[in-house]
């Protein structure tokens, strides 16, 4: 009973920690990418422009370089005005100052070609030409960055992953439309809303640039084409983005063998009994088969998939979210921009953000969340979630390399549940904190890192670290604890899949019990009633494989 | 053996020739009651060898650990490099010596085994390196004090609690003692590699065990209770895969039988289920008397039958620990030893069973003095009363005197289900 009080107060002092932590969240630095506007390079080519392109130039950025291209004949290098964003103000780039750039740069260049005459379907017309670039390590903030500034008349701003703000002569175009040339030459007509935005701008086209036009009257136009650095795969830029997680795995590995050897000089102090290290260095090379369940194969199957639809699959199948408007709640990171679908947990944690989407989005959100809660439940966790392929790696690592794991029994399960709770909580509530869940998030790292992104991590790292240990020795450690889980398990009884036993055959051998990942003990020992889903069930199917 | 029973050489002689005239006609009616299947000879030739003939039954290198229970994990012997035997004895003879030193009223059970330790007449008692005595009911807790007194004695204490956590973690320390026990006497370590392999060999016997069940629970039976009660006894003296050997030649034998419509008895007689204390050679009295006076003894719910090897173990975790966790798992969960103060399970088991073996009358054994088992009769009673099963409750204690009495009753029983059969089938 003293083990149970201190186990108490342990799990209660964690509460309190995290929830302290996670108002200075971002003070916890435990990976700053110093990637700096200074380091790029500014290029000029003549090379061929990109269909999109209608203006005569454009940029584009990658491998820590600018490069600006396609002058046709009629402009000179010199007629093209640069200007460059910084924190406070709006400058204009010349000649003397302009490379290497600037410290103060936040990585968003604009660069403005005096008007011209042009004919355009048969018609004499002005054209005002911008082209505007965003790099560096602000890219995929949510901070808008419009220049707003007297020089630049016609003005496109990205702003929270898929909105882009749009501006004339410095003000939000209201209620107009504008025509947007994608990369691939199709061409979309869309319209501002009251605020000057455009909702639901494909994320595909900011990826890989557009021109929009805007003609305010029958004699002048205005085109911006618009390049945000691309981080295509296996580019330096890529590889450099799993820095982060490295560095994670690394502490990790060094935890977990920090606490091998904290637990064998502890286990031989307290009693010779346990002299698990000692007969662990043989090898064992038998076969005996537990594992040749076709379920379990399926199940591996699914989350193999589940783990590449959410990391790479975006990019290589699909520049881009193909459906951005159905939302999968699974702890997926929506800080990689190339996931398939969208994973609903960003708009649960920043319920705010939800309702400033239009009401066809927020409407497809709920409804699809919903029939994923209600049909799916908590088998997308055993089957679908990309944390949780994570943390099943880690666990056949542990079973691999033959370290006995931690036991969670019951009553440590229960003494977990107010951390549950507290996460839950914070998954909820904490954006009203003015905190950011996903700096706090465990899953960041890793689908920021396999999407190839640069995403600092925070206090999320420390957290990650927590996590990669204890589901090490803990199977499924995360999911007992995982807020978006307990909300997926709310509705297990209209599930479509159930978990059901045959009673009629069971010997009560414990054999469930032992292998359950949650450690749920109904499955054990229910012996008249049929369904034995509980809201914390996985549907793993460990129980059903190992039972006799 | 230094505080050797005092007995002269002709009184040993005597015991020697009594034991074996009860254990050999024992066999004989066991084998007159059907002779017609091959593959059960070499079970009963086991039991002739230790019973019949006071034949060393192990190699004389082996180093054996002599067990009780069906709670001792015979894997981590295995894993040892020893071998184990079952001790749990239905001597009448040895119950007779044994009578002395064990109090009136002790089970029979303890006073076999007392009776055989004693005279020191049985090489299978005799060649143990260890006895392995887990702390399941009174009286085998205060046989391990006797016991320690003849030869090395491991006492392994078992939670009376097996469903929370803190039981099974209190028995993985029970055997993480028992092990380092073991080891000094083998003077073997016993690695993950060693562990593993004892765990596949019990497992192998565990398999031809569930498939045996399976042609148990065949409607007209394929062979006698009887006969399976003699093989189950037989496991205890032979090697985990030995015996699988020989059970898979049985689990064929059957299989073509079944195939060719080949039973062991003409009609369906009335199935009957024998659930209690333990039914030890060549104590056979009660499934021999069921199958001669014209039942058929289907199935078994005690610990020398079907619930000692039936369970596999099943590694959730392949390290040491988790090796060592399946094993105290399965010696204790799926276990229906009524020592268990919360035993409902065992109720589940005997309804299970009721149905999987179509079971029309249920014969609760208790040998004198096994109180635990006394304990649970009433709630079984009450609860088969429900399902229409009759109940009757036999106690015997090793002795002939009572089987008149018990053959009475037990033709009586089974007469009472053959006109209720009768009754049935009318108004069907």
């Amino acid at each position: 009973m003293k083990a149970d009080k201190i186990r108490r107060i342990i799990v209660w002092v964690l509460c309190i920690l995290l929830t302290e932590g996670a108002f200075f969240a971002k003070d916890f630095v435990l990976y700053d990418f110093h990637l700096l506007v200074s380091d790029y390079t500014y290029e000029e080519s003549s090379a061929e422009k990109p269909l999109y392109a209608d203006t005569s130039f454009w940029f584009s950025y990658g491998e820590d370089r600018a490069v600006q291209y396609g002058f046709d004949d009629n402009i000179s290098y010199d007629d093209i005005e640069l200007y460059a964003k910084t924190e406070t103000e709006v400058l204009h780039v010349s000649d003397e100052d302009e490379y290497p750039f600037s410290q103060e740069f936040i990585g968003c260049l604009i660069a403005a070609v005096p008007p011209r005459t042009q004919t355009i379907n048969g018609e004499e017309k002005t054209v005002y030409d911008f082209a505007r670039a965003d790099f560096g390590p602000h890219t995929f903030e949510l901070t808008p960055r419009a220049f707003n500034s007297a020089d630049i008349a016609f003005e496109l701003a990205f702003e929270k992953r898929n909105k882009i703000q749009v501006f004339y002569k410095n003000e939000a175009l209201q209620n107009q439309e504008l025509t947007v040339t994608g990369s691939d030459g199709s061409e979309h007509t869309y319209t501002t809303d009251l605020n000057g935005y455009i909702e639901d701008f494909p994320i595909k086209y900011i990826r890989n640039g557009f021109t929009a036009a805007y003609s305010p009257d029958d004699t002048s136009i205005y085109r911006m084409s618009y390049a945000l650095e691309d981080y295509p795969y296996f580019t330096t830029h890529f590889y450099k983005a799993h820095l982060p997680l490295l560095v994670m795995l690394l502490i990790t590995a060094v935890c977990i063998v920090c606490l091998c050897i904290i637990r064998n000089i502890y286990e031989k102090k307290k009693s010779p009994l346990y002299l698990s290290g000692k007969r662990s260095a043989k090898s064992a090379s038998g076969s005996y088969n537990t594992s040749g369940s076709k379920f379990l194969l399926i199940r591996w199957l699914f989350l193999m998939f589940g783990f590449f639809w959410w990391t790479y699959a975006g990019k290589l199948l699909s520049s881009g979210q193909l459906l951005n408007t159905v939302a999968v709640p699974v702890f997926s990171c929506p800080f990689n921009l190339d996931q398939v679908l969208e994973s609903s947990c960003y708009y649960l944690t920043h319920l705010p953000y939800l309702f400033t989407r239009n009401i066809f989005y927020v409407i497809s959100f709920l409804v699809t969340l919903f029939l994923f809660l209600i049909f799916g439940g908590r088998i997308l966790c055993g089957f679908m979630c990309p944390l949780g392929f994570i943390q099943d790696l880690t666990d056949k690592l542990r079973s691999v390399l033959h370290i006995k794991p931690i036991y969670v029994n019951e009553r440590m399960n229960k003494a977990l549940q107010p951390l549950k709770w507290v996460w839950v909580i914070l998954f909820l509530c904490i954006f009203f904190a003015g905190v950011d869940f996903c700096d706090i998030c465990p899953n960041k790292v890793f689908s920021s890192a396999f999407g190839g992104f640069w995403v600092n991590q925070a206090l999320c790292g420390f957290l990650t670290i927590a996590v990669l240990v204890c589901s090490f020795f803990i199977k499924r450690f995360w999911c007992i604890i995982c807020p978006m889980g307990y909300l997926l398990g709310f509705f297990h009884k209209f599930n479509l899949f159930k978990l059901k036993k045959d009673c009629s055959a069971c010997t009560e051998c414990g054999a469930c019990y032992e292998s359950c990942s949650m450690r749920l003990k109904n499955i054990y020992t229910e012996r008249e009633n049929e369904n034995v889903q509980t809201i914390d069930c996985l549907m793993c199917g460990e129980c059903i494989d190992k039972c006799p | 053996m230094n505080a050797m029973y005092d007995m002269n050489e002709k009184h040993k002689d005597l015991f020697v020739r009594k034991s074996s005239r009860t254990a050999a006609s024992y066999l004989r009616r066991i084998r007159e009651l059907s002779d017609d299947i091959k593959s059960l000879s070499p079970f009963l030739d086991v039991l002739k060898k230790v019973y019949a003939d006071f034949e060393p039954v192990h190699n004389d290198n082996d180093i054996l650990i002599g067990t009780l229970c069906a709670m001792i994990p015979n894997e981590l012997i295995y894993a040892a490099g020893a071998k184990p035997v079952r001790l749990c004895s239905g001597s009448y003879t040895a119950y007779s010596i044994g009578d002395e030193a064990v109090p009136r009223d002790a089970c029979p059970l303890t006073k076999a085994v007392m009776g055989f330790v004693e005279t020191g007449t049985s090489p299978v008692y005799n060649n143990c390196a260890l006895m392995a005595v887990p702390v399941t009911c009174d009286c085998k807790k205060k046989l391990a004090g006797l016991l320690s007194e003849y030869m090395p004695t491991a006492v392994l204490q078992i939670p009376s609690d097996k469903v929370s956590d803190d039981g099974l973690n209190r028995y993985l320390e029970e055997l993480y003692r028992f092990l380092q026990e073991l080891e000094s006497v083998t003077g073997k370590t016993v690695t993950r590699q060693s562990l593993w392999e004892g765990i596949n060999k019990v497992g192998r016997a565990q398999y031809e065990m569930s498939r045996f069940t399976e042609y148990r629970k065949h409607t007209p039976a394929l062979l006698y209770g009887t006969h399976t009660m003699a093989v189950m006894n037989a496991y205890s003296y032979m090697l985990a895969d030995e015996w699988a050997d020989l059970m898979a030649e049985l689990n064929t034998e059957l299989e073509e039988r079944k195939r060719k419509n080949i039973f062991a008895e003409k009609e369906k007689n009335p199935r009957i289920m024998v659930t209690g204390s333990p039914i030890a050679f060549p104590n056979m009295k009660i499934p021999l008397l069921i199958e001669e006076t014209g039942g058929i003894l289907a199935a078994d719910e005690t610990c020398m039958g079907e619930r000692g090897i039936y369970d596999p173990t099943v590694i959730t975790d392949k390290s040491f620990e988790g090796m060592m966790r399946a094993l105290a798992n399965r010696y204790i969960r799926p276990c229906t030893c009524p020592v268990f103060s919360d035993n409902r399970q065992r109720l589940f088991r005997i309804k299970q069973m009721i149905i999987t073996h179509q079971i029309e009358g249920v014969i609760y054994h208790v040998l004198r003095g096994c109180l635990v088992y006394d304990y649970e009769y009433t709630i079984i009673e009450e609860e088969l009363e429900k399902l229409d099963i009759p109940v009757i409750r036999v106690e015997s204690d090793y002795n002939e005197e009572d089987v008149e009495q018990l053959r009475v009753r037990i033709e009586a029983f089974i007469e009472l289900i053959k006109l209720k059969n009768l009754k049935n089938s009318k108004k069907g």
